[in-house]
Formats: C-alpha cells, sequence, structure tokens
C-alpha cells in the first residue's frame, strides 16, 4: 500500500517537473513516435514484396508488433536502467538510495520513469485495432483482462533481463557493452519464432525469454492455438524471471563497494 | 544511558586489483587477475552515547567514509558487528535508515530539477512523517537555518551554502535520533559555516540527537565536539577527549613579544635565566618568541619578568593549535 502511494507521489512530481519543461515534453513523444513509424514503415517495406512469412500474413505480423508496443512501452517507462553501471555505481549515487527506507530497486524505477513512454503503448494499441480490424477479429469479454495479464507479463519478462544485466555491475567494476546488444536481441520477439531456427527459438523461449513479449501472448488474440500454451505461459515466465532478477538484486546490493569520494 | 552506536571489531577490506604491464600481461590479467586485499578499516571498537557528538577525523584514505557508510548501511561489514540505534544496519536496512539522518557533503539528497519544498514534501512521504509532526518540527529547522526564501526555487539554482543548508533541513526531515554528517562545511564560507554549527549545537540539544561528524576543517570539531576519534590506515589511533588530546599532544605555549628597544637574545636567556624558557629572535620583524611549557603560574613570571626589565611594544600568548597537534600526530605517529 505504501509503495503504491509513494509511487503516484513520484508520478505526481514527475509530471510537474515536465509540465515546466513543455518543449522538451513534445520534443520527446514526437521522437518516441517518429521512431515506432520508422519500424512499422519497416514492416511494411518487407511485406511489399511478400504476403506471406514463415506462413504468418502481413496483418498478422502487424498486429503481434502493434502488441509488442505495449509491454515495451511499459517497461521503458519503467525500467531505464541501461546507465545503471555509470549513474549508480561508477558515479556513487546508489549511496543515496540505500540511505532511504524504500527497496531499492523500487526507487530506482521511480527515479528513473519516462511517462511520456507511454504514448508507445497508445500507438501499439492503435495499430493492433487496424490490423485487428483487417485480419476480422473479435473481441470477447475475457480479451481485456488476458491482454492485461500478457502485457504485465511482457513487461516484467522484459524488466527481469534487464535489471539482472543492471546486476553484473554489482560484481563487475567494467562497463559491458551488453545492454546495447540486449535492446537489440529484445527485438527478436516481435516476430514469429517458427521463422527463426530451433536454437534461436530455444533461447528466446527460455534463455532471454524476448518471444513472451511479443510473438506468444499475440498469438492467443490470433487464435493461433498451437501457441496457445506459450501464451498462458507468459505471467509464469515473467514473474519467474521477474522474481530471480530481484533475487540477484538483493544480493547484489550487499556486494556494492561504493564509490570513492 | 543507551549507546547509540557500538561497533566491534569491525573491519572493511577490498580487493585491489592491480593490472600487469604490457600487452603479454594484459592476457594474463584476462585468466588470472592479480589482486591484493586491502583493509580500510581494520578491528576498530568504539561506542558512541545517545546525544554525544563526535568528531571523525583522519587524512584522506584513512577510512573515515568506509566507515561512515558501514554504520550507515550502505556497505556490508567483511567481519565485526554493528550495532546502531539497536539495529543491524545492512541486514534491516529499510527500516534501520528511517532512524537516520545523513549528510554527505559532495553528495546531494535533493532533486535537482524540482523547487526544495517540493522535495521536502516527497521525503516526507518516504519517511510517512505526519503532517502534525512536519509542521511543528520543521517550521523550527527552517526557521534557524534560514531557508525560508530558498523553498520554492529549484536546487541547481541554489548556492553551494544555501544547498547544504537545504541538505541539512532534508536530512532532518523525520527528526532522527542520530545524524552523519559527511564533510558537512566543505567549500563554504564562515558565515554559512558558523549557522550550521549554530544550528547543530541547537538541535543536539533541544532533541538530545547524536551526531558523528567527519570533515578536514578542524574548527568545526573544535566548535561541536567534545570527543574525537582519529583514525589512520583502518586503525583508531585515539578516542577520547578533544581537551586531552591537546594536553597531551599540546606542546606548550609560545609568547611573543615585541620590544620598544635594541634587545637581543642575550638579555633576554639572562633575564628568565631561572626558569626553563627557550628563546628565538625573528630576524625580519624583530619579535621574539618564548617557548614555554603549558603551566599558567611559570607563564605570568616569565612576562613579569620581562616586562620589569625592558619595555614592551606588544605581547601575544599562542596555543598550540588542534591543527598542529594533529598535524604533529600523523607526522611522527602515535607512540
Amino acid at each position: 500500500m505504501f509503495y503504491i502511494a509513494i509511487f503516484f507521489q513520484y508520478v505526481a512530481q514527475y509530471m510537474k517537473t515536465r509540465m515546466q519543461y513543455r518543449a522538451d515534453l513534445l520534443v520527446e513523444v514526437f521522437s518516441d513516435l517518429l521512431f515506432q513509424a520508422v519500424n512499422l514503415i519497416f514492416i511494411l517495406v518487407v511485406f511489399g514484396h511478400t504476403n506471406l512469412l514463415g506462413g504468418w500474413t502481413r496483418d498478422e505480423i502487424i498486429f503481434i508488433y502493434g502488441f509488442f508496443l505495449v509491454p515495451y512501452a511499459l517497461f521503458s517507462s519503467f525500467f531505464n536502467i541501461w546507465d545503471f553501471n555509470e549513474r549508480y555505481i561508477v558515479k556513487g549515487e546508489l549511496d543515496r538510495i540505500l540511505t532511504r527506507p524504500i527497496h531499492s530497486l523500487f526507487q530506482i524505477v521511480l527515479e528513473r520513469m519516462e511517462l511520456e513512454s507511454l504514448f508507445g503503448a497508445v500507438t501499439g494499441i492503435a495499430v493492433m485495432i487496424y490490423a485487428g480490424n483487417n485480419l476480422g477479429l473479435g473481441i470477447s469479454w475475457t480479451d481485456p483482462f488476458l491482454f492485461f495479464l500478457f502485457v504485465t507479463g511482457g513487461m516484467l519478462v522484459y524488466g527481469g533481463i534487464f535489471v539482472m544485466i543492471a546486476c553484473i555491475s554489482f560484481w563487475a567494476d567494467a562497463r559491458t557493452s551488453i545492454m546495447p546488444m540486449m535492446y537489440n536481441i529484445g527485438n527478436y520477439g516481435r516476430y514469429p519464432v517458427d521463422i527463426y531456427d530451433s536454437v534461436i527459438r530455444f533461447v528466446l523461449t527460455w534463455i532471454l525469454p524476448f518471444a513472451f513479449v511479443g510473438i506468444y501472448p499475440a498469438s492467443y488474440f490470433l487464435g493461433k492455438e498451437e501457441w496457445f500454451l506459450y501464451s498462458f505461459l507468459t505471467p509464469v515466465i515473467g514473474i519467474v524471471f521477474f522474481g530471480i532478477s530481484i533475487l540477484t538484486w538483493n544480493s547484489g546490493v550487499k556486494r556494492y563497494r561504493g564509490a570513492g569520494n | 544511558m543507551k549507546d547509540a552506536i557500538t561497533v566491534r571489531n569491525l573491519k572493511k577490506e577490498f580487493k585491489a586489483y592491480s593490472s600487469r604491464s604490457g600487452l603479454k600481461g594484459a592476457f594474463r590479467d584476462l585468466l588470472t587477475r592479480n589482486y591484493k586485499i586491502v583493509p580500510a578499516v581494520n578491528n576498530i571498537s568504539f561506542q558512541v552515547k545517545q546525544g554525544e557528538m563526535v568528531g571523525y577525523i583522519g587524512e584522506n584514505g584513512a577510512g573515515k567514509s568506509t566507515t561512515i557508510k558501514m554504520l550507515t548501511g550502505i556497505l556490508t561489514p567483511t567481519s565485526g558487528e554493528v550495532i546502531v540505534n539497536g539495529m543491524n544496519p545492512h541486514k534491516d536496512r529499510e527500516k534501520f535508515v528511517s532512524t537516520i539522518g545523513v549528510v554527505f557533503g559532495q553528495r546531494s539528497q535533493l532533486w535537482w530539477d524540482i523547487a526544495v519544498q517540493e522535495s521536502f514534501r516527497l521525503l516526507k512521504k518516504v519517511y510517512k512523517v505526519s503532517d502534525e509532526q512536519y509542521d511543528s518540527h520543521m517550521a523550527h529547522v527552517i526557521r534557524t537555518l534560514d531557508i525560508e526564501p530558498l523553498l520554492d526555487k529549484p536546487v541547481r539554482k541554489l548556492s553551494l551554502g544555501q544547498r547544504m543548508r537545504c541538505e541539512l533541513a532534508a536530512a532532518l526531515i523525520h527528526n532522527p535520533p542520530l545524524l552523519f554528517l559527511d564533510e558537512p562545511t566543505i567549500g563554504l564560507d564562515v558565515l554559512v559555516k558558523l549557522k550550521i554549527r549554530e544550528f547543530l549545537k541547537e538541535i543536539n540539544e533541544k532533541y538530545n540527537t547524536t551526531i558523528l561528524l567527519t570533515t578536514h576543517d578542524l574548527s568545526d570539531i573544535e566548535a561541536l565536539c567534545e570527543r574525537v576519534v582519529m583514525l589512520d590506515e583502518g586503525k583508531i589511533i585515539y578516542d577520547g577527549a578533544l581537551k586531552s588530546l591537546k594536553e597531551k599532544w599540546g606542546e606548550g605555549k609560545e609568547i611573543e613579544f615585541k620590544f620598544l628597544e635594541e634587545v637581543t637574545l642575550n638579555d633576554l636567556n639572562r633575564i628568565t635565566a631561572s626558569s626553563e624558557v627557550k628563546w628565538e629572535k625573528d630576524e625580519k620583524e624583530a619579535i621574539f618568541t618564548a617557548f614555554a611549557e603549558d603551566n599558567d603560574e611559570l607563564i605570568s613570571l616569565l612576562i613579569a619578568k620581562v616586562v620589569a626589565d625592558l619595555k614592551v611594544k606588544d605581547i601575544n600568548i599562542k596555543e598550540t593549535s588542534t591543527e598542529e597537534i594533529i598535524r604533529n600526530i600523523y607526522d611522527r605517529g602515535i607512540s
């Protein structure tokens, strides 16, 4: 309860600060939308040459892309930890975090949130509606709940993986280039995994389960029954990965060495 | 009285990696890295009572910050026992930190972009401080630190002195019984320093707040602390009253004379032959300095003798400053 109240306190503060820099806000929202437009155009260009990709139609792929945008938007709003090593370990900002009575990871989530990324979710839903319309998909009453569940699961998968990568900084001081690489790998999750070979598919399912952010949960709404089992695994995988990442984080914090003055 | 801080055989070791030279060395480093274990804090023990103000001093790298970080739960000790406010700082960290206030002089607690009062408001929620508590307590803090006019300004627009006063107020929002100050007056001008010292004394008296202070500026310690703990290479080399440190290590008094007439060292030695005094002459300014033991009788006798025989223009009695004492200790090492 306390954490929820604090969360909204920070959100309110965030909005107040953002309102002060209106121009900034506009630029950011605009560049966000532009980035997504480029991605979408890429998909459209690919399907300009072919209407089928490994048995998936153009609209299905667009639908998956739209779905992927939603958990990804949530992830990038709340898990801006790509510069964790530099900002918190090297500069020693974690010192300050650790002297406050709130879980350290939660504080970082609060401090680093970027709510304008949430616009990505709006785009995502719009894309899904467009593609869903073309495919003639219906909506049943369970769909919104499952959508919520799958989106949360997807966000937790993403969050879990990136928190674990951030945790490397607790053990090794050297900067790594794993973060940007992970952002790239993350993008594979929004294409149907059966177009990849089995090794990649295995990795994307069980090791770096990015497939649970896009293709698996989206398959449910597309009515692809052969993937239903995976669709319903989404929240489970999310909780497991995020849980492991928190445990890793907690033991990492104990090893924190601090930065010299 | 209950102890606010109990530290027993506390130790913190860091692994320091050293890299080999050359390309060949770099390859070997990939496989096995050379490291030594460096003790930053080596088996220290001390206690601080509730309501005490303790100065924690030492050279750079003596282990001051490391100790403070272990006491505040930021670092996990390698071995030894730390009990602060009846808790183990790194184990019950989240519960523990709401009973302490921390100011790191070189790091800001406040949010850079938002107004000071917004930072306060957020911290008030973080520390679950009720409105009544906040109003009664913070009104006083804000008044004493004179930060009322700064409250609606964003932190990035404040000067260092203004920011530091706000930092101090922020650390006290939850009125903690224990306050850690790591270099709180670094880079501040004299007026702000005085204000901060006065304020610290006041909250110490009013709320019986325990204060542990590290600083390079010994005048802070002299003004505030009765007790000092001195650290060198991770070990405590002195723990006790500031006064007895002075008595033990002080080197007597220096009395400077300026005379109206021509005087030689021989004259002075003759006049004071009966007491144990060493005279020195500063050629340039014609100042004669007598070094004598710190003994009031002896000094007044000495002055009386000199004044009786010679016409004096100026007299100046100097005590060895704490700074000098500490420099002496570090130079010679404690024996």
